[in-house]
C-alpha cells in the first residue's frame, strides 16, 4: 500500500531508500548537525562598569561575527554575590558557560570539588608563550592541570595619595611604613579631608585588606603547609596599626567596602586611598579637578625590613564542568584574550585590569590610551606589583595552594575578628584564640 | 443466646451526594498538590538536609544526624542570633503598628488633600527593597548624607555620626528603616477598618461624655482589635524571616550585632557552603516562630 503512494508520488523505490540512507546517515553525524544548530553562551562576570559592559559587547560581536550559530549573553554578578548564585547553578547544573573576574581562590575551591573543567585547552589556543611568567601558576593546583587562567592582574591594595595635600602639610616623600603613614594622614587631615578610607565592614573588602596588612608587618594567616598561623604577633601588631587608623578614616568607614572605599578617595574626603587603578578612570571622569594631583605606591609595611606585600586577586576565566556546548565555550573563552576586544577591555578601566599577556602589554594599540600615557609611572608600578602579587590563596611562593581560602574570606571571620578588636575594643588574645579555631574549623570542612 | 444479624454498614448517601463528594476531591486535589509541592516537599528536604553534612555547590555530603542540631544548640551562634531576630522584630513592628494607626487615624479625618495623602503613604511599601536601601544608605552616608548634613547644620551634631556602623545605631538604623518600609501595610489593614466602624458608637460616646482619648481606648482600639491581630500575626512573622533590607542596609554588622536567623542561615549556606548546618538552623527558626504563633493565636483567639 506504502509502496503504491510512493508509486503516486512519483517516487522510485531507490529514491525513496537512497533517501532513507542519506537521513541514516545524517543522524550519524551528530557533530556538523550541532555545528548548525544555534546556540547560546552564557557569560558571568562582577566588573561590569559602563565602559566595560562597552568592551563585552565588542568581544561578544566580534565572537558572533566569527560564528553565526552562537550568540553570547552576558549576565552581572557581584563580588559579594558571586558565591551563593554559583553555588546555587552548581547545584541545580544550570550552570554558566565562561566565568570571569572571580578571584583565583574562588576558581580553586571549585576545582577542589570537582565542578570545574580544565582550562589547558584555552591556554593551548590562547598561546602559553603569550603569558607572563608565572601567571598560569596559582591555577595549577594539580600537577599539569590548569583550572582556569588570570583574565587580568590587579594590584588592589596599592596606596593612592593626594600630592597637592601632601606639599600643604609638608610631606616631601611617600611613606613607606606604618608610622610614616600615620604622621601623614594625621598632617593631612582636617578641613573636612579624612586621612584614609580604610574598609572596618563586615565584608570581604575587610578580610582582604586586613590578610594585606597582616603580610605587611611581616606575618602570615597560614604557614606554607598551610596551618592556621594567624594567632601571631605580627596580627597582633597589624590589629593595632589598624586601630591607629581609624581616627584617621571616616565614621561611616565601619560599614565600607569596595564602592565606598574607593568614592572616598575620589571625590576629595580622603588624603589617601586604597585602591586598584580604577582610580585613574575615576578620578578622571568623577573628579578631574585632582586628576594631577594623584599618584600611587606601595602600601606601607611596618618597617622598611618588611617588604611590600601586594594584593592581587588575579581576576580569572574559568568554564564550570556541566557547560552546555563545551567546544564552543572554550573557543570563546580563549577569544577573550583576542588583541581588539581584550585591548578595549583593559582600556576601559586603564590599571585597574592589567594585562597578562606580555604581546598586548607590549601592542602599542594598549599602550595608546590617554589614562595610561599620563600615569605610565603609576601604570608601572602596579603593573610590577600585581605581578608579584599574592592573595589568601596563594600567600607566598612557598605556599600550597589553598584551596579553601575562598571560605574563609567569604565566611567573615578574619572581619569580624578586625571589628572585635578595633570596634569593640575586645580582647586581642581571646579574640585571635577564637578566630585562629573558627578558621581551623572551615579548613577541616 | 443467638446472634443477631447485622447487615453490612451501607453508604447512605444518594447518588447525587457521592457525585459531589467525589467533585470535591476532584476539585481540592489541585490545591493539596501545589500545597505539598510548594510547602511540604521543601520542609521535608530542609529537615532532611538538616541531618546531613553538605557541601552547598555539589548538595553532596555525609550523614551527620543529630550533629548540627548539637551545634544549634551548643554553639551559641543561633541564640545571638534569635535574639538580634527578636530585637529586631518587636522593634520594628511596634513601631510600624504606633505610625501605622497614628496615621491611619490622621487619614481617617476630613483633611486637605487626603486622597493624595492616601496614595503618597502607600509609596515606602511599594518601593523594591534595594532602591529603598540605596536611598536610606545614602541618607546614612557619614560624608555625603543628608542626615548627617542637616543634624551638623541644625548644630545637633558636631561630627558626622556613624549610622550603620555602630552599635546601637545600627540596629536603630535598621528598625527605623524597616518601620518605614512596612508601616503603609498597617495603615492600608487599619484605615479600611475605620471606615466601617459605626458612627453611632462615637455620638453615642461623645453624649456620654467621652474625649477624644476615650473615644479611641473605648471605641476604636477595641473595633480595630480584629483586624491588628491579623496585621501583627502577618507583619510578626514577615519581619522575623526579613533577609534583603538587614542584609543590604548592614550585612549583619558590625561583627553580628544585626545578624538576624535569616542572615545566618544564608551565611552558613552560602558563606561556608555548609547547607545541612543552614538547614537545622532553618528548622529551628521555623520551630521558633511556629511556638511564638501558636502561643499568640491561644491568646488572642477567644477574645
Amino acid at each position: 500500500m506504502t509502496t503504491n503512494k510512493w508509486k503516486s508520488a512519483g517516487l522510485p523505490r531507490r529514491t525513496v531508500l537512497g533517501g532513507m540512507a542519506a537521513a541514516g546517515a545524517a543522524a550519524f553525524m551528530p557533530r556538523r548537525i550541532h555545528a548548525q544548530e544555534q546556540i547560546t553562551l552564557r557569560w558571568w562576570s562582577p566588573q561590569s562598569s559602563p565602559e566595560q559592559l562597552a568592551a563585552y559587547e565588542t568581544q561578544i560581536a566580534n565572537f558572533e561575527a566569527l560564528h553565526e550559530n552562537v550568540s553570547v549573553v552576558f549576565e552581572r554578578t557581584s563580588d559579594e554575590g558571586y558565591a551563593p548564585q554559583l553555588a546555587a547553578a552548581f547545584a541545580s547544573g544550570d550552570v554558566p558557560n565562561v566565568v570571569t573576574h572571580l578571584p583565583s581562590f574562588a576558581v580553586s575551591n571549585y576545582w577542589r570539588n570537582d565542578l570545574v573543567e580544565p582550562f589547558n585547552d584555552v591556554i593551548e589556543m590562547i598561546g602559553p608563550d603569550k603569558f607572563y611568567e608565572g601567571v598560569n601558576r596559582i591555577y595549577e593546583i594539580d600537577d599539569g592541570q590548569y583550572a582556569g587562567t588570570s583574565i587580568g592582574n590587579s594590584a588592589a591594595n596599592v596606596i593612592w595619595l593626594r600630592t597637592d595635600l601632601m606639599e600643604q602639610a609638608g610631606i616631601d616623600k611617600n611613606p613607606r611604613t606604618w608610622d610614616e603613614l600615620l604622621s601623614a594622614c594625621q598632617a593631612m587631615q582636617g578641613g573636612g579631608i579624612y586621612g584614609a578610607p580604610l574598609p572596618y565592614g563586615r565584608n570581604s573588602m575587610t578580610s582582604l585588606v586586613f590578610i594585606g596588612v597582616i603580610h605587611q608587618a611581616g606575618g602570615m594567616v597560614f604557614s606554607p603547609d598551610l596551618d592556621v598561623a594567624i594567632d601571631s604577633q605580627e596580627t597582633r601588631d597589624a590589629l593595632e596599626f589598624y586601630r591607629a587608623m581609624r581616627e584617621y578614616c571616616p565614621p561611616g568607614a565601619t560599614n565600607y567596602s569596595w564602592g565606598e572605599s574607593l568614592t572616598a578617595f575620589v571625590s576629595g574626603a580622603t588624603a589617601t586611598g586604597l585602591y586598584t587603578g580604577r582610580v585613574l578612570t575615576n578620578v578622571a571622569a568623577q573628579n578631574p579637578s585632582i586628576a594631577d594631583h594623584i599618584t600611587c605606591d606601595y602600601y606601607p609595611t611596618i618597617s622598611e625590613e618588611v617588604e611590600p606585600w601586594t594584593f592581587n586577586d588575579f581576576p580569572s576565566v574559568f568554564i564550570p564542568k556541566d557547560a552546555q556546548n563545551m567546544e564552543a565555550t572554550k573557543q570563546f573563552a580563549a577569544f577573550l584574550f583576542d588583541p581588539e576586544g581584550y585591548i578595549q577591555q583593559l582600556h576601559a578601566a586603564p590599571g585597574h585590569v592589567l594585562p597578562v599577556l606580555k604581546t598586548i602589554a607590549e601592542d602599542p594599540a594598549y599602550l595608546d590610551n590617554e589614562i595610561i600615557e599620563k600615569y605610565r609611572e603609576e601604570v608601572d608600578l602596579m603593573s610590577e606589583a600585581a605581578a608579584n602579587g599574592y592573595n589568601l590563596g596563594w600567600e607566598s611562593p612557598e605556599h600550597q595552594p589553598n584551596t579553601r581560602a575562598g571560605e574563609v574570606v567569604n565566611s567573615g571571620v578574619i572581619a569580624e575578628m578586625v571589628q572585635r578588636v578595633v570596634l569593640n575594643d575586645e580582647n586581642v588574645d581571646e579574640v585571635l584564640g577564637e578566630t585562629a579555631s573558627r578558621i581551623e574549623e572551615i579548613m577541616a570542612g | 443466646m443467638t446472634a443477631i444479624a447485622t447487615n453490612p454498614p451501607r453508604d447512605r448517601r444518594s447518588p447525587l451526594e457521592r457525585a459531589y463528594a467525589r467533585l470535591g476531591v476532584l476539585l481540592i486535589a489541585p490545591t493539596i498538590i501545589v500545597f505539598s509541592l510548594v510547602i511540604v516537599y521543601p520542609l521535608l528536604a530542609a529537615i532532611y538536609l538538616s541531618v546531613f553534612s553538605i557541601y552547598t555547590p555539589t548538595l553532596q555530603g555525609d550523614f551527620v544526624g543529630a550533629a548540627n542540631y548539637i551545634e544549634l544548640l551548643t554553639g551559641g551562634a543561633f541564640w545571638h542570633s534569635l535574639g538580634v531576630t527578636l530585637i529586631w522584630t518587636v522593634g520594628t513592628l511596634s513601631l510600624q503598628i504606633i505610625a501605622g494607626i497614628g496615621l491611619a487615624l490622621l487619614l481617617h479625618q476630613n483633611i486637605w488633600f487626603r486622597s493624595l495623602a492616601r496614595s503618597l503613604v502607600l509609596f515606602p511599601y511599594f518601593l523594591s527593597t534595594v532602591v529603598a536601601v540605596l536611598v536610606w544608605r545614602w541618607l546614612f552616608n557619614d560624608l555625603y548624607g543628608a542626615l548627617n548634613h542637616g543634624l551638623i547644620q541644625l548644630g545637633i551634631l558636631d561630627m558626622p555620626l556613624d549610622w550603620l556602623g555602630s552599635m546601637p545605631n545600627a540596629m536603630i538604623g535598621v528598625i527605623l528603616v524597616g518601620a518605614w518600609k512596612y508601616f503603609p501595610f498597617v495603615v492600608i489593614a487599619v484605615l479600611a477598618r475605620l471606615q466601617t466602624i459605626p458612627e453611632n458608637l462615637y455620638e453615642a460616646a461623645r453624649i456620654d461624655g467621652a474625649g477624644p482619648v476615650g473615644r479611641f481606648f473605648d471605641i476604636t482600639l477595641p473595633q480595630l482589635r480584629s483586624v491588628l491581630v491579623v496585621i501583627i500575626l502577618l507583619r510578626a512573622i514577615w519581619d522575623f524571616k526579613e533577609f534583603d533590607l538587614l542584609y543590604l542596609l548592614t550585612g549583619g554588622g558590625p561583627v553580628t550585632s544585626t545578624q538576624t536567623l535569616s542572615l545566618l542561615v544564608y551565611q552558613e549556606a552560602f558563606g561556608l557552603n555548609q547547607m545541612g548546618q543552614a538547614a537545622a538552623y532553618s528548622v529551628g527558626m521555623m520551630l521558633v516562630m511556629l511556638a511564638f504563633m501558636v502561643l499568640y493565636i491561644r491568646r488572642t483567639g477567644g477574645k
